[in-house]
């Protein structure tokens, strides 16, 4: 019974465990058997804390049986990419260099929030090395499968995350997402991934990869579950200088509004053009399923390409000038595909990278103006299903191009400038899921997840647990 | 064949004719053996003792075990290798300076290198190599991109060691970079544009 429960979703969990039907310590103990038991065919979690989880298990468990509100995620299993510092554990990053350092104090905000909430905490999850690949295949940790099909890449770099969720392990992980690193792993495992706006959520206590473009984001199978993990992980946090001094905006209330006025378009030219086409239906059926909400809008964004070049440089130089003191002293402890980007990062001309900052500031008032018209843009999250691992290349309509640097053409710009992107998953286009962006403009992730809602109750979008891993 | 070593000064004969062309054939089989990775054959060149230094282009090798090691670990890593220039310098009857201009490919980048060898004929043993250097220009040469002295010298001034080995793909990921930027930085932004968040003390 418990078994049917781990795989329903974190809002039946908490009920559950709220009305007494079933334990946290249950829960918690059937989701490490899983754990433990696709251990190898996953390899989604690189730590798994059952000390930790058992112990948190135990206290929502006294919270309920003294009638004490053990909170909205009560007895829930969770996960975070291994970049989160988890207290009494060594924060990696997916590295082999962090391993010597001292275990993190204290938790990540986002870990303790979650607590507070009644979620239990399983472990970390794997990732591609400092946060700088799109397929989690860590050179140290292995490579993380698909639980659609274990021959492929369950996308990066919060693959673990992608992973653990999809093979219904635990209903809700927490990644990281710079240029894709949520909605990619969303894309390739068939799950639902929020991208809020950058600032939202505190990254406080995580290991960072790039200042300026770095965000925290869940992932989950039902869209309640997405909006209560973020829900329970928002507020102001002084420890991360980029979250805002905003006050909690919860979504989950207005959830079930529906599309009510909304005006939602399709991205046209650069998301468009040499656009595969399984990418392209899985856009057409989600703009289907909105109807006249969308009608003909189709927009294009200016100068689209320029903002992932300049998402690149970005990326390039703030991540090698973070590394340099491991570039010189530990340059060979570095995963050597990925190695060489931080030195070039760290050689890098100055003048670019300012050149790059300053397009930041026009590109994001080109979004403002876009946004004036419009309250939420679909595009393809990436432009093919998971890759096979090992894969090199991938033809683009006919353009033959490397895997790596390409699976994030279509989310680079849009993080570039720090929207909140709900990733859908669409499992009726393919033998493999893929995801779909929904964008809206900075602080507007109500509107997204009230779309998202709708999508999942229409049966368009849907995140079943993959049948491999059942 | 008997003559005299020393000309009417004192001085040791200079680059006695039969001597230059031995010590060209030799550098002939050495590049021969360098070609096909013939390791015995190029360990042998070396005179076998600990006074025997060889500099190859990240490394600094005492002593001919030190040298025969290296050869040992080592893959070959150019291609096209041409001599461009060859200097022979034969002093007397057993001593030769050989210095070389080069033009290869390493990992793919066109270089201009450059070999010294000091040979010394020993009785019994023939002709050896005491001691050699191996350099690449740093300074552009027909084919090499601004990016490998640019890497050169920046990582430099960072403090930055860069492996011989890392450095194509550094140098790859740089021009990758500046491909990727190019249009981009085409672009024009007016000067009042916000550089970057506005810090608050």
């Amino acid at each position: 019974m418990t078994e049917e429960l781990l795989a329903t979703s974190a809002a039946e969990i908490a009920d559950a465990v709220r009305a007494r039907r079933v334990t946290a310590r249950s829960v918690t103990e059937l989701a490490l058997a899983q754990i433990s038991a696709t251990a190898d065919s996953l390899n989604a979690f690189t730590l798994v804390s059952s000390d930790r989880a058992r112990a948190e298990a135990a206290a929502v468990d006294a919270a309920v049986a003294s009638g004490r509100d053990p909170g909205p995620l009560a007895g829930v299993p969770y996960g975070v990419k291994n970049l989160f510092d988890l207290a009494g554990f060594v924060t990696v990053a997916g590295s082999k260099i962090n391993r010597t350092d001292p275990p993190a104090t204290e938790d990540a905000t986002c870990v303790e929030r979650l607590r507070r909430a009644g979620a239990i905490c399983l472990g970390a999850l794997n990732m591609g090395e400092y946060a700088y690949d799109f397929i989690t295949d860590n050179a140290h940790d292995g490579a993380t499968h698909n639980p659609h099909d274990l021959a492929r890449s369950a996308g990066g770099s919060s693959g673990g995350c992608g992973a653990a969720v999809a093979g219904g392990l635990v209903p809700i992980a927490v990644g990281t997402d710079t240029n894709g690193s949520i909605r990619v792993p969303s894309s390739f495992c068939g799950i639902w991934g929020l991208k809020p706006t950058y600032g939202r959520l505190s990254r406080a206590g995580s290991f960072p990869f790039v200042d300026s473009l770095d965000h925290i984001g869940p992932f989950a199978r039902t869209v309640e579950d997405l909006v209560v993990a973020y829900d329970a992980m928002q507020g102001p946090d002084p420890r991360d200088h980029a979250c805002a001094q905003r006050a909690i905006e919860p979504a989950r209330p207005e959830l079930e509004n529906g599309l009510g006025d909304l005006r939602i378009g399709t991205l046209g030219g650069y998301f468009e053009k040499n656009c595969p086409p399984q990418a392209r239906s899985a856009v057409a059926v989600v703009a289907n399923c909105l109807g006249s909400a969308v009608g003909s809008r189709h927009i294009e964004i200016p100068q689209a390409g320029l903002a992932r070049a300049a998402a690149f440089l970005i990326t390039a130089t703030e991540s090698g000038s973070l590394h340099l003191e491991r570039a010189r002293t530990r340059a060979a402890d570095f995963d050597p595909k990925i190695r060489d980007r931080y030195f070039a990062g760290a050689l890098t001309p100055s003048a670019w990278y300012l050149h790059a900052q300053k397009f930041r500031a026009w590109f994001r008032s080109q979004m403002r103006e876009i946004f004036r018209d419009v309250d939420v843009l679909i595009a393809p999250a990436t432009p093919v299903p998971a890759t096979l691992l090992g894969q090199e290349t991938m033809s683009l309509e006919g353009v033959e191009m490397p895997v790596r640097p390409n699976l994030g053409i279509y989310t680079q710009p849009i993080s570039f400038v720090g929207l909140p992107v709900v990733a859908a998953p669409v499992h009726t286009t393919g033998p493999q899921p893929i995801g779909v962006q929904l964008i809206a403009a900075p602080w507007r992730e109500g509107a997204l997840l009230r779309v998202a809602r709708v999508l999942e109750q229409s049966g368009v979008c849907t995140a079943p647990i993959a049948r491999l891993a059942a | 064949m008997v003559r005299s070593l020393l000309d009417d000064s004192g001085m040791p004969e200079i680059n006695a004719p039969t001597i230059v062309a031995e010590l060209n054939e030799l550098h002939d089989c050495y590049e021969r053996a360098l070609a096909a990775n013939d390791v015995p054959a190029l360990t042998a060149f070396f005179w076998d003792s600990p006074h025997t230094v060889r500099y190859g282009v990240n490394e600094h090798l005492y002593g001919a075990d030190a040298v025969a090691s290296y050869r040992q670990a080592s893959a070959p890593v150019f291609t096209e290798r041409k001599l461009l220039r060859r200097a022979i310098l034969v002093i007397g009857q057993d001593t030769a300076s050989i210095m070389c201009e080069l033009s290869q490919k390493i990992f793919g980048q066109l270089r201009h290198s450059r070999q010294s060898q000091v040979w010394v004929r020993f009785p019994g043993l023939g002709w050896k190599i005491v001691s050699a250097h191996v350099s690449n220009a740093l300074t552009a040469s027909p084919g090499s991109t601004a990016w490998d002295s640019y890497v050169d010298q920046t990582a430099a001034a960072l403090g930055l060691r860069i492996d011989g080995a890392h450095r194509p793909g550094v140098v790859q990921s740089l021009q990758r970079t500046a491909t990727i930027a190019a249009p981009l930085l085409a672009f024009s932004i007016p000067d009042d544009a916000e550089l970057a968040p506005v810090f608050t003390p």
